[in-house]
Formats: C-alpha cells, sequence, structure tokens
C-alpha cells in the first residue's frame, strides 16, 4: 500500500474500531462504582492467609500461579533477547573495552552514595512485599537498575568487575524454578499445587503469610537477576561486540 | 497406578516440569557437553507427553469429560477466588501435540549447528510450557499470560538466526503484529471483569448467561478473539505469518505451523462455546465464521500455489488449512467440531513432517528455492517419496488421518447449511497439495521446463542460509527419524477403527458447556448425549482421491505450463494484476500489517454486531 491509501484504510478502520470501543466502554458500569465482587471476597480471603498487602495475597496466593506465568515470560524475554544480541558470524567481542571519559565528580559522588542505599532499599521492597506496597517484582527492579549505578559513577569498568554474568544467570533460573518448587511442596503436602505450606504466623508482623514472602524472594531474586542480565547483554552489544 | 494420579497433579506437572527443565538447562547448559543438553531437553519433553496422555486417558474416559483444579485450592466459589485448570479431551489432546512435536523437533534438532549455549533448548521448553499453560488454563486472565508466554519465546525463536537482517525483521513484524493482538484480548479481558467481577472462564459464563447480547458483550468478544484470531493467522489478521515461517528454523516452524496457530483457533471456539455460546446468537457466529474461513482458505491456498520459497510456500498452506479448520468449527455442531479437530491432528503430522522435509532440502542443498533446486535432488533416495506422500495427505488422500479430517469437515459443514462447502474443501486442499507436489517433481525428479530463473519477483525467492555448518552429505537419522515418525502418526490416525470415535465424544465434551461449568464448579452433570461418530463414509474417500487426483493433474499443469494453451491476452493481464495487487498486499511494512489488524477487528465487529442491531 502507498502511504495514501494506508493512511486512509487506517482512518476508516480505526474510526469503525473506535465505534465500537466507544459503545462498548459506554456500556460498562459507572467509574467508582461499589460493585466490586472480586474484591470483596479477595480482600476477606487475604485477611483471612495474614497478609496485611492485599495486592500481595492476590498476587501470590490468591492468583499465584498467573505470577508464575508472568515470571516466566520475564524469563523467556530475557533468555530471548540474549539470544537476539548475541554476537552474529561478523561479530566479535573485544576482550578490553576502552576507558571511557571519568563522570562528574558529582555523579561519582551521588552515584557512590545512593548505591548501597538503593540495593537495600531494593532488599527492603522484596522482604516486605507481604506487609507493604511492593514485592518481588518491584523490589527486583530496584535491585536491579540501582546495581546500575555503579555504572553511571564508575563506568563500564567497574560494573564489570562487581558483576560477573554467570552468578545472575544461576540467580535467575533458581529464582523462577523456586517458585516452582514451592509449588510443588503444596502439592506434596496438600494435594493442590501453590497451596500454602507454611505457618500463616500473625497479621502484620514479618514472619507472616504463609508462603507469599517465599515466593515474593523467589520473584524477586529472578526479576533483579532478569534485569541485570538484559542489561549486560545490551550493554555488552553497544560496548564490546564489534563487526570483523 | 498411573491412571490413579488425579489431575491436581498432572495439571500443573505438565505446565511446571518444562519451566524446570528450562531452568536446568540454563544453569549447567553451557558447562555441559552437547549432547547432555540435548538428551536432557527430550527426556523433559518426552515427560511432558507421558503427563498429557495420562490427561488425555483420564479426562476420556470420565464420564463427565472434564477434569478442573483450582490451583492453590482457591476455589470454587462466588466469586471464584483462584485459577482453575481444566483438562477435557481437546485441551489434553492439544497439550499431547504440542509435547510430541516439541520432542519432534528437539531430537531434529540434534544435529542443529548453534544452540546458543542450551538457550535454543530452554526457549523450546519455556514454549512448550506456555501452549500447555494456555490450552489447560480454566481462566480467561490466564490463558492471556500464557499466550503471551507463547508470544514472547516465540519472537526470539523466529529471530533466531541473528546474521541474517531478514530473520529479524520476520521475528519483528511477528511480534508487532502478534503483541497488538494481545493487548486487544486484554483489553476485551478488561471490559469483562469490570462488567462482571470475573476471570474464570465457567464464573464468566454465569456472570454473562441470560444477558441480552448488548454492546458490553459484543464488544468484550470481539476484543478477546482479536488476540486469538492473530495467532490462528485469520484473514486479516494472518500477514506476520508467512514472514516469519520463512525466516525460523525448521523445527521452530514445526511448533509454529503444527500446533501454535491451531491454538489460536482452540482459544477462538474454547471463549466462544464456555462464556459466549448462549449469549450471542448462534447464526451470527456460524456466519462470522464462515466469512472469515473462506477467504482465509482461498487467499492462502492462491499464494501458496503462487511460491517458490518452500517455507513460506507451506507457510501460506497452514493458512489455507486453518481457514479450512475455522469453517469446520464454526459449525459449532458436534459433526463439524469433531471434524475440525480430527483435521487439526492429520495436518500437525502431515505439515510438520514436511517442514523437515524442507529442512533437509535446505541443509542438504542450501537453499528452499524449488526453481534454483531443479533437479538438485535426483541422486536422492528416501526423500522424495516422502515429500510427494506429504503433498498427497495435505490434499487429503485416504486413508491419511488429514483426509479424513477433511472427509468429516466437508460433509459436517455441508450439513450444517453450507452445500457448497466440499467444492471448496477438495479445492483449497488440492491447491496446497499440488504446491508441495509440484516442488517436489522439480527438486527430487527434475520434472518440468526450467522456468527463468529470475522472472519471478524476489519475495517469493528462497534464498536462506542452512542451519548446519556446511552442507550435509546425506540427511542424519535424527532427522529423517521425526519425519517418518510424523507420517507414519499421520497415517495411523486416519486408520486406526477407534479414532472417529473418540474424537466424536471428545467434540461432544467440548461442545458440553454445562459440563465445563458444573466440572469447574464440583457439581455433578448430566453426561452429554453422545452423537454419532462419522468416519470414512464412501462420498468421503471419492472426494478424497477426486482432491488428489486434481492435486496431481495441478502440479503437472504447472510444471508443464509452457505445453498448455495459455489463456488470451485479457485472461492473463487481468490474473497478473490480481496476483500482483495480492502480493503487493504481503508488503513486509508493519504499518500495512496494523491497518489490516483494525480492518480485521472492525471486520468481525461488523459480522457479529451489525446483524444484533438489525434484529
Amino acid at each position: 500500500m502507498t502511504r495514501r491509501v494506508r493512511l486512509i484504510v487506517f482512518a476508516a478502520a480505526a474510526a469503525a474500531v473506535g465505534v465500537l470501543l466507544v459503545v462498548t466502554v459506554v456500556g460498562m458500569p459507572p467509574f467508582g462504582n461499589a460493585f466490586h465482587p472480586y474484591r470483596d471476597v479477595a480482600v476477606a480471603a487475604a485477611i483471612a492467609h495474614q497478609t496485611a498487602n492485599v495486592v500481595s495475597g492476590v498476587n501470590y496466593d490468591l492468583r499465584a500461579f498467573d505470577t508464575l506465568g508472568e515470571e516466566t515470560i520475564l524469563l523467556g524475554s530475557v533468555v530471548g533477547a540474549a539470544v537476539l544480541l548475541r554476537p552474529g558470524r561478523e561479530e566479535r567481542e573485544r576482550t578490553e573495552v576502552p576507558e571511557d571519559e571519568p563522570p562528574l565528580q558529582a555523579v561519582r559522588l551521588v552515584g557512590y552514595l545512593l548505591l548501597p542505599v538503593t540495593l537495600v532499599l531494593g532488599l527492603d521492597v522484596v522482604a516486605h512485599g507481604h506487609l507493604t506496597p511492593g514485592g518481588g517484582f518491584q523490589g527486583g527492579v530496584v535491585l536491579g537498575t540501582g546495581l546500575h549505578l555503579l555504572y553511571l559513577a564508575g563506568g563500564f569498568r567497574a560494573l564489570e568487575r562487581l558483576r560477573a554474568v554467570p552468578p545472575f544467570e544461576v540467580g535467575e533460573a533458581v529464582g523462577t524454578a523456586a517458585f516452582v518448587a514451592v509449588g510443588i511442596a503444596g502439592l506434596a503436602v496438600t494435594g493442590s499445587f501453590l497451596a500454602n505450606v507454611l505457618p500463616l504466623g500473625t497479621f502484620g508482623s514479618m514472619p507472616s503469610s504463609g508462603i507469599v514472602p517465599l515466593l515474593n524472594v523467589a520473584v524477586g531474586m529472578e526479576v533483579a537477576s532478569g534485569v541485570i542480565l538484559l542489561l549486560a547483554h545490551f550493554l555488552d552489544q553497544a560496548l564490546r561486540v564489534e563487526r570483523r | 497406578m498411573a491412571l490413579s494420579v488425579p489431575v491436581a497433579v498432572l495439571a500443573p506437572l505438565a505446565i511446571g516440569a518444562p519451566i524446570l527443565g528450562a531452568c536446568l538447562l540454563l544453569t549447567v547448559g553451557r558447562r555441559v557437553p552437547r549432547r547432555l543438553v540435548d538428551g536432557t531437553a527430550v527426556a523433559v519433553a518426552a515427560l511432558v507427553l507421558a503427563l498429557d496422555v495420562l490427561l488425555l486417558v483420564r479426562s476420556a474416559g470420565d464420564p463427565a469429560g472434564h477434569l478442573a483444579t483450582w490451583i492453590g485450592g482457591w476455589g470454587p466459589g462466588s466469586p471464584a477466588l483462584g485459577i482453575a485448570l481444566v483438562a477435557d479431551p481437546f485441551a489434553a489432546g492439544a497439550a499431547v501435540i504440542a509435547a510430541a512435536l516439541t520432542v519432534a523437533a528437539l531430537v531434529y534438532t540434534w544435529h542443529y549447528l548453534d544452540s546458543a549455549e542450551a538457550h535454543f533448548h530452554a526457549l523450546l521448553l519455556l514454549f512448550l510450557a506456555g501452549m500447555t499453560g494456555f490450552v489447560l488454563s480454566g481462566d480467561l486472565f490466564d490463558m492471556f499470560v500464557f499466550f503471551e508466554l507463547m508470544g514472547a519465546v516465540a519472537y526470539a525463536l523466529t529471530g533466531f538466526r541473528v546474521e541474517e537482517p531478514t530473520s529479524v525483521q520476520g521475528a519483528l513484524a511477528f511480534g508487532v503484529v502478534n503483541s497488538f493482538g494481545a493487548y486487544v484480548t486484554l483489553t476485551g479481558i478488561g471490559v469483562l471483569y469490570a462488567q462482571t467481577g470475573q476471570l474464570g472462564l465457567a464464573p464468566l459464563a454465569v456472570a454473562l448467561q441470560g444477558r441480552p447480547p448488548g454492546a458490553v458483550v459484543v464488544g468484550g468478544f470481539v476484543l478477546v478473539v482479536t488476540g486469538f484470531c492473530v495467532k490462528a493467522a485469520l484473514v486479516p489478521f494472518h500477514f506476520w505469518l508467512d514472514d516469519a515461517h520463512a525466516v525460523a528454523p525448521t523445527p521452530v516452524c514445526v511448533l509454529f505451523s503444527g500446533i501454535m496457530v491451531e491454538l489460536g483457533l482452540y482459544g477462538v471456539f474454547r471463549v466462544t462455546t464456555v462464556v459466549f455460546g448462549p449469549v450471542l446468537p448462534h447464526a451470527d457466529l456460524q456466519r462470522t465464521f464462515l466469512v472469515l474461513g473462506t477467504l482465509t482458505a482461498l487467499l492462502g491456498a492462491v499464494l501458496c500455489f503462487l511460491q517458490r520459497h518452500l517455507k513460506r510456500l507451506l507457510a501460506y498452506s497452514t493458512i489455507a488449512h486453518v481457514g479450512l479448520f475455522t469453517i469446520a468449527f464454526g459449525t459449532l455442531d458436534p459433526a463439524g467440531t469433531a471434524g475440525a479437530a480430527l483435521y487439526v491432528a492429520g495436518h500437525a503430522a502431515t505439515k510438520s513432517a514436511l517442514f523437515l522435509v524442507a529442512g533437509s532440502i535446505l541443509d542438504r542443498y542450501g537453499s528452499v528455492d524449488e526453481i534454483d533446486l531443479h533437479g538438485a535432488g535426483r541422486r536422492a533416495r528416501v526423500l522424495p517419496w516422502l515429500m510427494l506422500l506429504g503433498g498427497f495427505a495435505l490434499a487429503g488422500l485416504p486413508p491419511f488421518g488429514s483426509g479424513l479430517g477433511k472427509a468429516v469437515s466437508e460433509e459436517a459443514v455441508a450439513e450444517a447449511g453450507a452445500p457448497w462447502a466440499p467444492a471448496l474443501f477438495v479445492l483449497v486442499s488440492a491447491v496446497t497439495g499440488a504446491a508441495v507436489l509440484r516442488a517436489a517433481c522439480r527438486i527430487y525428479f527434475g520434472l518440468g521446463s526450467r522456468p527463468d530463473k529470475d522472472t519471478a519477483p524476489l519475495d517469493t525467492k528462497g534464498s536462506e542460509e542452512a542451519e548446519v555448518k556446511g552442507l550435509l552429505k546425506r540427511v542424519p537419522a535424527t532427522m529423517l527419524g521425526p519425519l517418518v515418525v510424523l507420517l507414519a502418526g499421520g497415517l495411523v490416525l486416519g486408520v486406526l477403527p477407534g479414532v472417529p470415535q473418540a474424537f466424536a465424544e471428545a467434540a461432544d465434551h467440548f461442545l458440553d458447556r454445562a459440563g465445563y461449568l458444573a466440572s469447574a464448579f464440583g457439581t455433578a452433570a448430566a453426561p452429554a448425549a453422545p452423537s454419532p461418530a462419522s468416519g470414512w463414509t464412501t462420498s468421503g474417500v471419492v472426494l478424497g482421491l477426486v482432491s488428489s487426483a486434481l492435486a496431481a493433474l495441478l502440479a503437472l499443469a504447472a510444471l508443464y505450463r509452457d505445453r498448455l494453451p495459455g489463456p488470451s491476452a485479457v485472461g492473463r493481464r487481468i490474473g497478473d494484476a490480481v496476483v500482483a495487487r495480492l502480493r503487493g498486499l504481503h508488503s513486509g511494512h508493519i504499518g500495512d500489517y496494523i491497518t489490516w489488524l483494525l480492518v480485521g477487528v472492525a471486520l468481525l465487529g461488523a459480522l457479529v454486531g451489525l446483524p444484533l442491531l438489525a434484529g
């Protein structure tokens, strides 16, 4: 299609789909109404399992199987990115990366100061996922990106010295496998995959809500490793791989 | 003993085992010898196959035909808190096909040059997990999650050969178009959830039943099935398919054409029968599927015949056959559903075998272009005959399973009110079979006049890089073995006496909405009334022979076109213009593909919505 024809066809089809969307949305229940059948039962179920953060209760207990699928999507995407970014036949990896210009003093100072703070924050978000907003996914992203303050403050070499790739490949796989393993433990103990097998503890205290914190740690490990690997593959492709 | 294992164990393990296998390969894959990686991956896929077969046996042997388990024990209830996995013979059967093809693909991969440190094997196992999760899931959002898992892995597998720019391009088109479809589906899920507060298929069905077929239901249906239609490559959602098949590694093509595309149809018809069937008028749904299926079958057949790039040729043949499956499933009656499922199973065996033939041709002769390879395979002993057999099986030759599926389907569709359907089925299967026969005759027997090499448009040519280091001297057993087993499987399916009966029962269960709901909610349901099974009939055998003969004639006509009286100048010019226009639509431009996707959504909305407005 020429650009003009494409635009005309697109506009016509988009208008028709727009009409469909408008009539669909107009027929939906009004915003902010009290009709929330799932909320009504999910909050009660999460509290019954001593989970203070109900969102985590939904994600890691009631609908934990979805979360396993989502975690696996991330695993598949990171492995897929590794495959697509691997050096091709006409490319090769340099062993030495040229030293880049040192960053500004202020960036170095703030980067090195914030690095430990960010990592602790990430761990905190993962560890308290069943109590306060956050959890494995969010904390994992904080951990994975936080580590790259090292890249901003110290450059690629500083990052490489502290971040070897293989341990994170293991971490990513172990994090995903741990989720499945917790599921199988539920199967073995109660006869139901991903059913709770741990004491529920007291509401609001650190050891509470059964397997939820365990699954949060598994996901946090996988997400942090995945983000680090993803960035490592892209950084390698940009800085290290060159045409033969 | 094994038969008493409950579904609560089998279903989650069939999804969890390949994930664990992939994790294991990712952890140790680069440190162990290649053969161990191959062996581990095959063992895990075989384990999944065994679990799926047990599920199939259990669900087929169950009087209600459905076995449900709620993950974590969170259900049933109103509203349901958790996620149900539901196995009926169709879901388990689709999982069996997926696992069996994964085993075949992994055995074929034994000789595959570059596994990217076992990443290829890990991705194939994750792909299997996605497909298994998708079919077993009894929850709309969970289906979406596994649909996305299938997608994310499939894009990477498509672009696996990173050396070639076309490979990355094909993967990109696939990724963008499929992701867009998936977002439309997600929007539809949001619409239904806002309306009902439910995500489970069974609870959703209960919440929607008895409602008037208003805008929200129509919108929800159209949006939800859009993503599945993209995966199923229904016209005009199909544009990504041939680009992806042309560049994806051979074992990946086997899984794409053999089962992934058909899983799109599974999604469409699972939500149609369980959730929307009682709400939307059947006549409107049947008409919608008949229109989409016919368009898909005709366009796929024409473009298949025009190709000289073997993998694209097979890809378009998949589109053509998906069109036929859609017509048969679209009857929404037991006979059509049983026929379509048989056809899907037979096609999976045949088409996978043909893709393996194409892969071995690529690795043996360094090209998949039937014109460039004219006579290149004259000295081959076994493969020529296997490829001819595959071509005839595709055309519906009795007693192949694909022929049986075609026979049962065409009869059912004709009885459901489209008396012209057998003609369409014969024509489309004959044309796609003819394309394969023509290519086999050119490559292996050197038949036909050698057309001028450079007359064909660039996009139909088949210049691909071999997938092994250096060209093979002979085709190894690990490549030939899966091919022979698959073709034989396709044959057994059509010959085994109990098959039509088993598929008829499975179709009854698939359409038994009350049984599905009862098993999900843990209540007792009366078993569905059994429908009569239909197997080989005289007319079915005759039509199968007719389409095979027609395929042979068409192939010969294409080979010796220059000796035939040509059409008149005007006719030729019109024909050329139409062909050029059709080809031009498949431009590789992602903007075009997205535009057509929107056209498709509008078309679906019109087909389902307008009759309701008028009525």
